[in-house]
């Protein structure tokens, strides 16, 4: 069955059986929805896998997949898309495989190139949200800016050692010169003392994931001006107000 | 009076004897949050995120008696 399909199917108000376990939370019409969107994911390293992935068993209908980095051995431990079979091989290319797996109802671009302010607004026109699952402070920032000059609502998320934090940036709302203050501080975080263990970018992606969901079907209420801070170590979940 | 102070992550090292991070720190009416980073040993330029009350705060901000103040490194992996 292809998204054209499933999308008619939806509109008629029945739910496909592949997202059965979905309808209870977000209905046909958020099915719908779903399917419909298209979504940025910049970076398809430990925090995008996992985005990718879950985005793409929800039935999210579009994904644009950015990144020009190459798996290496270092990458095993956490990242999803990272296997012993392809080591070297595209980030974003691995995802678009994955992907086709997993659900044909999504369609992929997927863009072997890093981000920058040369070329960020061209590959982020059009999308209905942008998910920021990269690895450096500075190349957070430059996303953030080009989100924010294209009112598109960002999805946060960033790691080190047992802690993460995510937060959602609605066109308007207070950026990342909030979370990362003064804004010409380090490219690098604690990441570069702590590492990033398996399971800390899932939590993080997981929760990312989470958000897109609630953006793109309304449902909820997202973390406007919020940012959700976890520190496992401790067991510390924290909302704070940005 | 005194004050709240919770230090996250690497942070933690300023305090190892306060369990999880979590000291109550006297400090003088007027102090500030830089004030109390200097109390806890902290160097501001190790902190990007600080909270009072859970709620964004500055170096200046003057803490009041009771206040609870975060003291977040900077994440920046994925």
């Amino acid at each position: 069955m292809g998204r054209e399909e499933t999308l008619a199917l939806l509109e008629a108000g029945q739910v496909p059986e592949r997202y059965l376990r979905n309808a209870g939370t977000i209905g046909a019409a958020g099915q719908a929805r779903l399917l419909a969107a298209r979504v940025a994911v910049v970076g398809a390293g430990g925090l995008g896998g996992t985005v990718i992935e879950l985005l793409a068993r929800m039935g999210v209908g579009y994904l644009r997949i950015i990144d020009g980095d190459a798996f290496a051995a270092h990458n095993l431990n956490r990242q999803l898309l990272a296997t012993e079979t392809n080591l070297g091989a595209g980030k974003a290319a691995a995802a678009a495989a994955r992907v086709a797996c997993i659900n044909t109802d999504v369609a992929v671009d997927a863009v072997p190139c890093m981000l920058d302010a040369g070329n960020a607004v061209a590959l982020l026109t059009g999308m209905d949200v942008i998910v920021d699952a990269l690895d450096t402070i500075g190349d957070r920032q430059l996303l953030a800016r080009a989100a924010r000059q294209l009112a598109i609502p960002l999805v946060h998320g960033a790691i080190a050692g047992f802690t993460g934090q995510v937060a959602t940036l609605l066109p308007g709302d207070p950026g990342l010169e909030r979370i990362y203050h003064p804004a010409a501080g380090p490219a690098r975080g604690i990441e570069t003392v702590l590492g990033n263990p398996a399971a800390t970018p899932a939590i993080a992606a997981a929760l990312q994931a989470q958000e897109v969901m609630k953006l793109l079907t309304g449902v909820g209420e997202p973390l406007s001006r919020k940012l959700l801070y976890f520190d496992t170590e401790y067991n510390i979940f924290e909302t704070l107000t940005l | 009076m005194q004050i709240e102070v919770r230090l996250y992550a690497t942070l933690r090292q300023a305090a190892p004897d306060a369990p999880a991070g979590v000291l109550t720190v006297a400090a003088s009416a007027g102090a500030t949050v830089a004030d109390l980073l200097a109390l806890v040993n902290v160097d501001p330029a190790a902190v990007r995120l600080l909270m009072v009350n859970g709620i964004a705060a500055d170096l200046g901000r003057v803490l009041r008696d009771g206040d609870r103040l975060g003291v977040f490194p900077p994440l920046g992996g994925g």
